[in-house]
């Protein structure tokens, strides 16, 4: 994760590159570190260091890398002549690289040409069966190509193996939401809690999918994960505190003909709290909807 | 024995400085060697995927209070299940690590490549400074030391009324030994600085323990209570919104 300093950074870097200060290299060195995804900006401001031949020789041993990043970039931003440019002067360099042979299959990805691209990360992975890249490029070709049944096929195997990678389970979290698959989707997102439980998104997320979910129990349930995610975010979730109003009516309507003892009274007023708190952010930061929001809430209450 | 003797300023020319500027290059020495020979690790599959079992099994512990009971449940199920579950090693199968470690001829290699290259240059780097080095009075050490001391720092002084104090040049090669890691993570950047001890200590590990690993995380998570955390959260959200709308 980034980190607020790192963050501050970079906005100061990339606004010192735009208006045409020095720092290119800084920036993309952050950028590299940090894994954001910048692509236009690393096109634009990678090419003009390649190009000029003096600064590119004043980069020594950095300037395949350079090489690679651009590439990359390039082929996000789908400018797929520029990205073949650097991945031929990389290939004239390392002629047996399994690097340049990943970015190679990555070019051919970009064009389309998914047999091929297929091909070649079958081929790379023979060479070398544990590479978790290339497990996630296959899976990112199906989900490219509308497949997400082959997507998840993918996933499930690669989690076999690695299956303490958060970024996997919360990728096969939304595709199982992407295919109302819930029940799985709610699996997967128990696991994102359980590797980092203070992070509000997961609980979130986790009480979206219980809410859709429905039932009784789910609705509880839901209900209290609103609940600790409004606490781990200190009540600023609006998203959370429309959870518990909506979570709060639906539970009334269900039990409606039954026994008022079942209902979970561990926080009787909390859902007039985050009705006054919703009031109170909409007056500050929406005026104009404070109306439609009354009414909205007035109108769940019954 | 009170007295001070004076030591001559040739010997920290001659014996001091040169014993640790040839211990730093032999050090440095070593790590390109070590570099050089060093062969690309091929992961095991089997290891990798145990390696990741245990940090789920881990995240399983820790976060064992967010999920609910159910799911808790399925999930230890599935953990230590006695047929097929993930952390459950059948009692004759638990991989001996030693046997594996003579039986696989690359990690077999390895352990001699790693003992080799630290066990050598030791054994030189003693043998000459005995050589050399013996029979005078090198250093005085700052602080006092008991009797016990002598026979290990003052080795090729043959005389038993000096001061514990003053010590041959074979305690200087000790001390170097032990101490020159802070030298090198200057010379050869932070994560090189592996010195002696530690690669002493590194010689005696045999390498990843997984099936007694395995066996402590099924035993840690058969313990667990599972207590729902969650109840407690909506009352602590209930009590920051009313902060909030205060």
């Amino acid at each position: 994760m980034v980190t607020k300093a790192e963050e501050t950074e970079l906005n100061q870097l990339e606004n010192q590159v735009e208006n045409g200060g020095g720092g290119v290299w800084e920036y993309l060195c952050l950028v590299r570190k940090l894994k954001v995804r910048r692509s236009e900006l690393v096109l634009k401001h990678g090419l003009s260091i390649l190009n000029d031949p003096g600064k590119r020789s004043s980069l020594g041993p950095d300037e395949w890398t350079l090489y690679e990043q651009v590439a990359i970039a390039a082929m996000d931003c789908q400018s797929l002549g520029a990205a073949q440019n650097c991945i031929k002067v990389l290939q004239k360099k390392f002629p047996e690289s399994k690097r340049v042979g990943k970015l190679e299959a990555l070019l051919l990805e970009a064009k389309g040409m998914w047999e091929e691209a297929e091909k070649a990360y079958s081929i790379l992975l023979e060479d070398n069966p544990l590479d978790q890249v290339i497990h996630k490029r296959k899976v990112a070709m199906a989900k490219a190509q509308g497949k997400p049944s082959s997507a998840i096929e993918h996933l499930n195997k690669y989690l076999e193996v690695f299956m303490a990678d958060h970024d996997a389970w919360r990728e096969l979290a939304e595709i199982y939401v992407s295919l109302q698959m819930y029940k799985q989707a709610a699996f997967c997102y128990e696991e994102l809690i359980l590797s980092q439980p203070t992070l509000p998104l997961y609980h979130l997320a986790y009480a979206e999918v219980l809410y859709t979910i429905g039932g009784q129990e789910n609705l509880i349930a839901a209900r209290k994960y609103y609940a600790s995610t409004i606490d781990l975010t200190g009540g600023k979730s609006t998203r959370a505190l429309f959870g518990i109003c909506l979570c709060g009516s639906a539970i009334a309507q269900l039990s409606k003909g039954r026994n008022k003892e079942d209902k979970d009274m561990a926080a009787p007023e909390l859902q007039s709290l985050a009705a006054t708190a919703l009031e109170k952010e909409y007056k500050q930061k929406a005026p104009a909807k404070l109306n439609l929001l009354s009414s909205a809430l007035r109108s769940l209450k019954l | 024995m009170a007295e001070d003797l004076v030591l001559d300023t040739a010997i920290r020319d001659w014996v001091l400085i040169p014993l640790s500027v040839v211990m730093v290059l032999i050090g440095i020495l070593r790590y390109f060697v070590s570099k050089l020979m060093r062969s690309s690790p091929s992961p095991d599959a089997k290891i990798v995927k145990e390696g990741q079992v245990i940090i789920r099994a881990r995240n399983l512990k820790a976060g064992a209070n967010f999920i609910p009971l159910r799911s808790f449940r399925t999930r230890r199920l599935y953990f230590s299940n006695e047929e097929n579950g993930l952390l459950h090693v059948p009692k004759g199968q638990g991989t001996n690590p030693q046997a594996q470690m003579f039986s696989d001829p690359n990690m077999a290699m390895d352990m001699m490549k790693k003992n080799l290259s630290m066990i050598i240059p030791q054994a030189l780097t003693f043998a000459w400074v005995n050589f050399f080095f013996s029979g005078f009075v090198a250093a005085k050490i700052p602080f006092p030391l008991t009797q016990r001391f002598r026979s290990m720092l003052q080795n090729g002084i043959d005389l038993s009324t000096v001061d514990v104090s003053y010590v041959s040049s074979r305690s200087w090669y000790f001390l170097n030994l032990f101490g020159l890691r802070g030298l090198f993570s200057l010379i050869l950047g932070d994560e090189n600085a592996i010195d002696d001890t530690q690669r002493m200590m590194q010689m005696g590990g045999f390498g990843f323990d997984a099936s007694k690993s395995l066996g402590a995380e099924k035993d840690g998570l058969d313990i667990i209570q599972h207590d729902w955390a969650l109840p407690r959260f909506e009352q602590r959200a209930e009590s920051v919104l009313r902060k909030l709308v205060k």
